[in-house]
């Protein structure tokens, strides 16, 4: 019997082996990712790097929800009322009509989380894509930093506009920050914007069509400067009366008013642009070819790249093909303000409806034909038909489904510049004949016969004209804010306190980086 | 020249060791019968050795035993059968006698295997030191039982599982002590055959039809009940820190049915079995819907602000629909079992051959699977080498209904059973021919079911493999090493096709989608085990183990929309005009461990264990893919100590045990800044879209395993000779590190990640009582209980003051939640308005507490954010388990039930269905709004009118058997067993919705959510079992 003894010899050598096999296998549990990449493997080359900055643009799209229902939503443009069972939502739609909200409520968390986490989300995409460019040498690398820049500056505009002072972060690290204060934030924008205008192009060539251009980024600025009263203040900003961009000091020790004509001049004098002369072209699936468009967010009929406005107002069997929402509308108070000649009404559905593809009448869900009224009795508990629908964006008729629009959006468009320089001029000199001139270029085209404003023009009149031309284009609230309108009382709301006009940082956000400080009031 | 060193003497060895041994020396026979010493009949099946060598054998059916060519001389037996007490007999051989010993075995309260599987190895029931609670596979394989899962229910403490809904081969939610953690996996760790399962679906997701697709079915649906020898749960973290950072929600360890020497033998087992819904929705039928919409017309024509103008009146049909009658079906279920065994003392086999179709209670829903297992082992060197082979293989057709988990405004059949109007028929004829009866054309919100069930194709078909094979070789006395290597492939190919005929293929004219699944897992054990007794008092067992593990998941899918024709289906996709950008993915991940155990016992009376096991894994932060997780327990056996001599205990163990162990929860990559081309990452750049990367995840390089330490106490007690023995048991875990995943500070390249954040704590004690009734000649009766109660609360969150989950599902319901993740309370906490009644003009009022124009007298109809408050907790207060077997006779009748008290759910589905306002859409709705005072202009408000007291009582099972002993001609039945069974038969519960036992997945550790699920059945079954 051998064995036994065989065995003990080996045992050793067996333990060894064992020990080896141990130790030699593998203890290597580096992570190789095979269908993703990481920063440190992309950003390599042109096409790596134009992926990247693709990506920054791309949250443009989100702003579109979440920041775009704050400001409409919550401002007299548009409402959401409950019908019957639909649109309840949490009770988030009337509390955003009715500037109920909190930091914690359900228009909190879900409205102003969004419009927080969305724009910070393309300011992070920036930064990391920033970073990348210092490490490596791409052709049109000045103009790709300058898009990233300015882009980023945007999304900073967007924050200020909603929640006043934000971390303002150029770096990639994720940790909790303090709030910089607002005007700092608007120097930072407004800095980094004139650094960037200068590497813009003044336009694309048609490969580059809808990429930010010298336009894009005066336009901004001119926003910023015509809301220098609003947001150069860290304190004092009047939530009843207007806040004048007059006597604010801005770049280059200009008052804010003239920086805003200024920038508005640069574009109105670069020749790149100009009033398109059909206004519903703006709007139309192909409006991304119209002279008027200075900074806009594409899209295009394809998954994931489509706009979806049509779905959120028409009623449900308007589409063929397709089930829209049947939600927003606007209240009888907007609706009625339009003149009846203004071609610009017709972005308001009012009265019996069609298919809006086929032309056909349709009905309601209960056999009635559909009609959509111009008021609306109970936001707690609408009809289908109750409302006028915003129709501004109109069916892309190309469109493979519903909610997959080729119509892009503008966030500045030639017409609202020219609005912006006609504000400002009022605020030099009141009723002053050149402002005037350039609401009555902005109507010509509306009305046939032209039916311009006789002046002299105020205040109200170019509040009144910034609704009839940029309606549901995601103004109104900044606007109603500058003109000192916000917390007036209107269609299903009440007065409101003065605290409303800046958003709560939402408790999520406070909880995720308790640096911050939440906004007086909430 | 290594090899045949050893391999030379090896096979001598074997060539000696395979000469019979008869005719060698003076030998004798050992006969006799072994019986049961209550009811005196003859135990089948009962072990029988003789210590310290190598022979053994089984009883036969009578219980008659034979052991020949025994060496003259002193021997021990030792007889062993599962529910008896051990018993040794001492027993003399004469040379060419005959020794007849008859033995009488005493029953035990508790069916209990002598031997436990304890990971990396197994013990001794006396000597297993943590909590560990087994299950009898063949006690627990009652009914239509699809997979392991569902033989785990009611039947060992602390171990709840909730079945997802009825559907066959339904997913589970399981958990072993408690909610553990929060968003990590809260799953146990299965292991099979030493080899741990990655339980990932097999095959992708499905198609969600307005909202998430159903939740998958079981992976485990793979393997066959019937091929379960034992199944062992690993409860408190002593006992799983051999499993390290994989044990913190416990650990299933199922080892499979073995081949057995002692000549061949083959059992067949079949069932048949039919089943109806236990319960269906309760909407009005067409006659009450017809005179609802007459009545509030007539209220409309007195008041034009109330009720319903008269085209609702024309827009009814003159049918009479019961829609949840017309999608469901008296199905058939039948299943097949052939199993042969056989072998010698060297070379032992067992093969089986499963069968099972399984049909389920709703339309155009079911579940087949094909099974082959073959398992050998062969005995080597002297016994010193042992080969043990294992290979599952298996085929699962899944056919699957378009229904949905949680959803908005449009669903699937379920949904629009409720809703579909029941005055219009399922089919209808005109001039273009026979279909299904829709409210209008092309795509519609609103869908007939029945259409739905019958017109949608979902088919899931997955080919598993699981196989491992093993080798122990006794290298010294008392040393072993083993190699065992796993390896579990699956291929899964889910297959949809959504018609032009249907409303919901006709949006996009025809949506064909194909999606291939594959996992692929491969283990490598190493393991050294030393076992020894010193000196007749110390025992002593270490192991040492290293294991590696690489998982793998690749997935491709492909889509085309737009067919002429519904003819092919979903097998040509080149057919569509519109071609869906396919997508694929692929993840690894890998772990490495190192694992040591030491038992020691002095003395069969003081028993201890230590374990220490190092993993590590890829997907954490570079400097913590490794961490030590730690185990020690011990035990006393009190009932071997001189002064308890006199005690009523017959056995009396105190147990107490502590460990770490860890949740490894995080996927792979998570710890990493991922830059994806993603839908989301696309631009258009002059009208063309432009493939955009975006870096869409934060990194987390500090990320770590979650970390769970439980303390437990116990006390193991048998009296009267066992016949009544139980275990008492408390336990502490805490959760530290939870992997959660929450908002980060802005800026960020996502809202959250995956951070190490808060601590959660589980309490517990349990119960387990066995007992032994009676024992009576013709007569059994064992009776059996398991008790649990936990207390869940959430320690700390760090920041956050709540985490918001549990999202409400159906029409007008966005960003609504149902649950709120509190610091200070316990998980499934209901957070919301208080409901008060109703105004005179029918409308919804709330509590409220600061007073304003909108709350008056604490009232109001607009509850806000500062109004909400909890409103119930989805916890159970405890759970109960009983179960009772008798046999009288020739009879076995065995019984189960189970309860579950204390605990709220939410009613999602009345909350959106139990409302008139659904009339004002053409949509039926839930009978008991008729009655409610609600005007029919209200929303659905979610609110503490839904949360509902949930506490049940259900008849699991029973089952009657008769057994017959047939005499009969060589090859014919050597025993058969026919019987009866009802599942389901009975539910005690003062629940309003379908069934209080609920799984909606909506939301981090969200549950008590109840969201049209596929209703749960109530099946009868007739089976019988043959052994040859």
């Amino acid at each position: 019997m051998k064995q036994p003894i065989s065995a003990a010899r080996s045992l050793p050598r067996l333990l060894l082996s064992a020990v080896l096999l141990a130790v030699l296998a593998c203890t290597d549990l580096t992570e190789t990712p095979s269908s993703f990449t990481t920063p440190e493997n992309f950003y390599r080359n042109e096409a790596e790097v134009l992926g990247g900055l693709a990506a920054v643009y791309a949250q443009l799209r989100g702003t579109l929800d979440d920041y775009w229902y704050a400001s409409e939503v919550s401002s007299d443009e548009v409402v959401v009322p409950t019908r019957g069972q639909d649109w309840y939502d949490n009770g988030q739609w009337l509390e955003l009509k009715r500037q109920a909200w909190t930091a914690s409520s359900p228009s909190g968390l879900a409205f102003m989380n969004g419009s927080y986490v969305t724009p910070f989300t393309g300011v992070a995409r920036a930064n990391v894509l920033l970073e990348a460019l210092q490490n490596v040498t791409v052709p049109n690398q000045a103009a790709i930093v300058a898009e990233a820049r300015t882009l980023r500056a945007f999304y900073y505009y967007i924050l200020m506009d909603m929640f006043g002072g934000v971390p303002v972060v150029t770096n990639t690290a994720i940790m909790p920050r303090a709030r910089d204060t607002r005007d700092s934030v608007f120097k930072f924008i407004e800095a980094e914007l004139l650094a960037a205008r200068t590497d813009l192009p003044v336009s694309w060539p048609a490969a580059g069509q809808g990429r930010l251009t010298k336009g894009a980024a005066d336009a901004i600025l001119a926003s910023m400067y015509l809301n220098a009263g609003v947001w150069m203040k860290n304190t004092g900003v009047s939530a009843t009366s207007y806040n004048t961009c007059l006597g604010v000091i801005v770049a280059g020790g200009l008052d804010a008013c003239q920086a805003a004509i200024n920038r508005a001049d640069s574009i109105i004098n670069s020749g790149q642009y100009s009033l398109s002369t059909v206004w519903r072209s703006n709007f139309t699936a192909d409006n991304g070819t119209s002279p008027e468009n200075i900074f806009v967010v594409k899209f295009l009929n394809r998954p994931d790249v489509g706009l979806n406005f049509i779905m959120r107002a028409l009623h449900y069997n308007q589409l063929t093909g397709a089930t829209p929402w049947n939600g927003f509308a606007t209240t009888a108070a907007v609706y009625t303000a339009f003149d009846a000649n203004d071609d610009r009404r017709a972005m308001w559905l009012e009265g019996p409806q069609t298919n809006v593809e086929t032309g056909a009448p349709v009905n309601d869900r209960s056999g009635n034909p559909l009609v959509f009224t111009d008021s609306i009795i109970d936001v707690t508990a609408a009809t289908e038909g109750e409302g006028p629908r915003i129709y501004k964006w109109p069916a892309d008729p190309a469109r493979p489904d519903g909610p997959t629009n080729g119509n892009d959006f503008a966030y500045f468009r030639y017409a609202e510049i020219l609005l912006i320089k006609a504000e400002a001029l009022n605020e030099q000199a009141a009723g002053g004949a050149p402002a005037l001139a350039l609401v009555n270029q902005v109507r010509a085209r509306v009305f046939n016969p032209d039916e311009p404003r006789a002046g002299p023009i105020d205040r109200a009149q170019l509040l009144q004209e910034r609704l009839f031309e940029l309606a549901t284009e995601g103004k109104r609230r900044q606007d109603l804010i500058r003109h000192g309108l916000y917390t007036a009382p209107w269609s299903y709301k009440l007065a409101g306190a003065a605290h409303l006009i800046l958003m709560p940082i939402p408790q999520s956000q406070m909880d995720a980086n308790p640096l911050l400080v939440q906004n007086p009031g909430y | 020249m290594r090899l045949t060193r050893y391999a030379v003497p090896a096979l001598v060895g074997v060539l000696v060791w395979a000469v019979p041994l008869s005719g060698q020396g003076s030998t004798g026979t050992i006969t006799g019968q072994v019986t049961d010493v209550g009811t005196q009949q003859g135990l089948s099946a009962v072990s029988i050795r003789l210590v310290g060598t190598p022979f053994t054998t089984q009883t036969r059916i009578d219980g008659s035993y034979t052991l020949t060519s025994i060496p003259e001389g002193a021997h021990q037996l030792r007889v062993t059968r599962i529910g008896y007490t051990p018993l040794d007999q001492a027993v003399t051989v004469t040379s060419g006698a005959t020794t007849t010993t008859n033995i009488a075995l005493h029953p035990q309260a508790a069916i209990l295997s002598p031997i436990v599987v304890t990971g990396y190895g197994s013990q001794r029931r006396e000597a297993v030191t943590g909590s560990v609670s087994t299950i009898d596979p063949a006690d627990a394989n009652v009914g239509v039982v699809t997979n392991v899962n569902q033989m785990l229910q009611g039947r060992a403490a602390g171990v709840s599982i909730v079945q997802n809904n009825g559907e066959p081969g339904a997913g589970v939610q399981i958990r072993i002590r408690g909610a553990t953690s929060i968003s990590a996996d809260q799953e146990p760790l299965y292991v099979i055959d030493g080899v741990p399962i990655k339980n990932e679906p097999a095959e992708a997701e499905g198609f969600g039809i307005g909202g998430a697709p159903p939740l998958p079915r079981s992976p485990l649906n793979l393997l066959n009940p019937s091929d379960i020898g034992s199944i062992t749960i690993l409860k408190d973290a002593s006992a799983t820190a051999i499993y390290g950072s994989r044990g913190a929600n416990g650990v299933i360890l199922i080892e499979t049915k073995k081949g057995a020497s002692g000549g061949a033998s083959m059992t067949y087992d079949s069932y048949v079995a039919t089943a109806s819904p236990y319960n269906s929705m309760d909407v009005l039928t067409g006659d009450e819907y017809r005179a609802f919409v007459t009545q509030q017309v007539a209220l409309y024509n007195t008041d034009s602000t109330k009720g319903l103008n008269p085209t609702y009146l024309a827009a009814l049909g003159t049918a009479n629909t019961d829609w949840a009658k017309a999608i469901s079906r008296s199905p058939m279920t039948h299943n097949h079992n052939l199993a042969f065994t056989g072998g010698s003392d060297i070379t032992r086999y067992r093969a089986s051959l499963n069968y099972m179709n399984e049909q389920g209670v709703a339309l155009s829903s079911g579940f087949q699977r094909l099974q082959g297992r073959l398992t050998a082992s062969h005995f080597a060197l002297n016994n010193r080498l042992r080969l043990g082979l294992n290979v599952t293989t298996s085929q699962a057709k899944n056919d699957y209904l378009a229904y949905e988990n949680e959803g908005g405004f449009e669903g699937g059949v379920f949904m629009n059973e409720v809703i579909f109007n029941p005055t219009h028929p399922v089919m209808v004829t005109d001039s273009t021919g026979t279909r299904f009866y829709e409210i209008g054309t092309g795509s519609q919100s609103v869908r007939n079911p029945v259409g739905l069930a019958e017109q949608v194709q979902d088919f899931g078909t997955t080919n598993r493999t699981i196989a491992n094979l093993s080798a122990d070789l006794d290298l010294v006395p008392g040393l072993t090493g083993r190699i065992n290597v796993g390896v579990d492939k699956s291929e899964g190919l889910r297959q949809i096709y959504l018609p032009i005929a249907s409303p919901v293929g006709a949006n996009t004219s025809g949506l064909a989608r194909q999606i291939n699944r594959d996992n692929t897992s491969q283990t490598f054990q190493g393991m050294l085990t030393y076992a020894r007794q010193f000196g007749g008092v110390h025992d002593l067992d270490v192991v040492g183990v290293y294991e590696y593990s690489e998982y793998r998941i690749q997935q491709f899918q492909a889509e085309a929309q737009g067919f002429l024709t519904d003819a092919l289906g979903f097998n040509s996709l080149v057919a569509g005009a519109v071609q869906i950008a396919p997508q694929s993915f692929r993840t690894d991940e890998k772990w490495i461990s190192f694992i040591t155990r030491v038992n020691y016992g002095y003395k069969q009376r003081y028993f201890l264990t230590g374990v220490l096991r190092r993993d590590g894994r890829s997907a954490f932060g570079d400097a913590h893919k490794w961490a030590y997780f730690p185990g020690i327990s011990g035990s006393w056996r009190l009932s071997e100590e001189g002064f308890m001599a006199n005690s009523p205990f017959s056995d009396l163990r105190l147990r107490i045990g502590y460990g770490v162990v860890g949740n490894p929860g995080a996927p792979p990559y998570s710890s990493l800044i991922q830059v994806r081309a993603t839908g989301g990452a696309k631009y258009v750049f002059s009208d063309l879209p432009v493939i955009g990367f975006a870096p869409s995840s934060n990194p987390n390089p500090d990320l770590k395993f979650e970390k769970t330490s439980q303390i437990d106490v116990a006390l193991d007690f048998g009296l009267m000779q066992n016949r009544l023995s139980g275990t008492v048991e408390y336990y502490v875990k805490n959760t530290s590190d939870l992997l959660l995943v929450v908002p980060v500070a802005q800026p960020a390249l996502a809202e959250t990640r995956l951070e190490n954040v808060g601590s959660i704590r589980n309490k517990g004690f349990e119960i387990s009582l066995d007992a032994l009734a009676m024992s009576r000649p013709q007569m059994t009766w064992r009776a059996g209980l398991v008790f649990s109660m936990e207390r869940n609360k959430v320690v700390d969150l760090v920041n956050f003051t709540f985490l918001p989950t549990g999202r409400v599902s159906g029409q007008g319901q966005s960003n609504q939640i149902s649950q709120r993740i509190i610091p200070g309370e316990a998980l499934g906490t209901f957070y919301g308005p208080v409901y008060l009644g109703v105004d005179t003009l029918g409308r919804q009022l709330f509590s409220c507490s600061v007073p304003s124009a909108s709350c008056v007298s604490g009232q109001t109809r607009t509850p806000l954010a500062s109004d909400y408050q909890i409103i119930g907790n989805a916890y159970p207060d405890f759970s109960l388990g009983v179960r009772s077997a008798i046999t009288y006779r020739k009879f076995d009748i065995n019984l189960q039930v189970r309860g579950v008290f204390g605990q709220d759910v939410f009613n999602n589905t009345a909350l959106v269905y139990s409302t008139k306002g659904n009339a004002l859409q053409g949509k039926n709705f839930l009978r008991d709004a008729l009655t409610d005072p609600i005007d029919i202009r209200e929303p659905a408000i979610y609110s503490s009118r839904w949360v509902e007291g949930a506490s049940f009582v259900r008849l699991q099972n029973i089952t009657v058997g008769y057994t017959f002993n047939l005499p009969g001609p060589p090859g014919s039945p050597r025993s058969a067993r026919a019987y009866i069974s009802g599942d389901n038969l009975l539910l005690l519960t003062g629940y309003s919705g379908l069934d209080p036992e609920v799984h909606a997945n909506v939301g981090i550790a969200s549950f008590g959510i109840d969201y049209l699920t596929y209703p749960r059945p109530r099946t009868l079954t007739a089976g019988m079992q043959l052994a040859f």
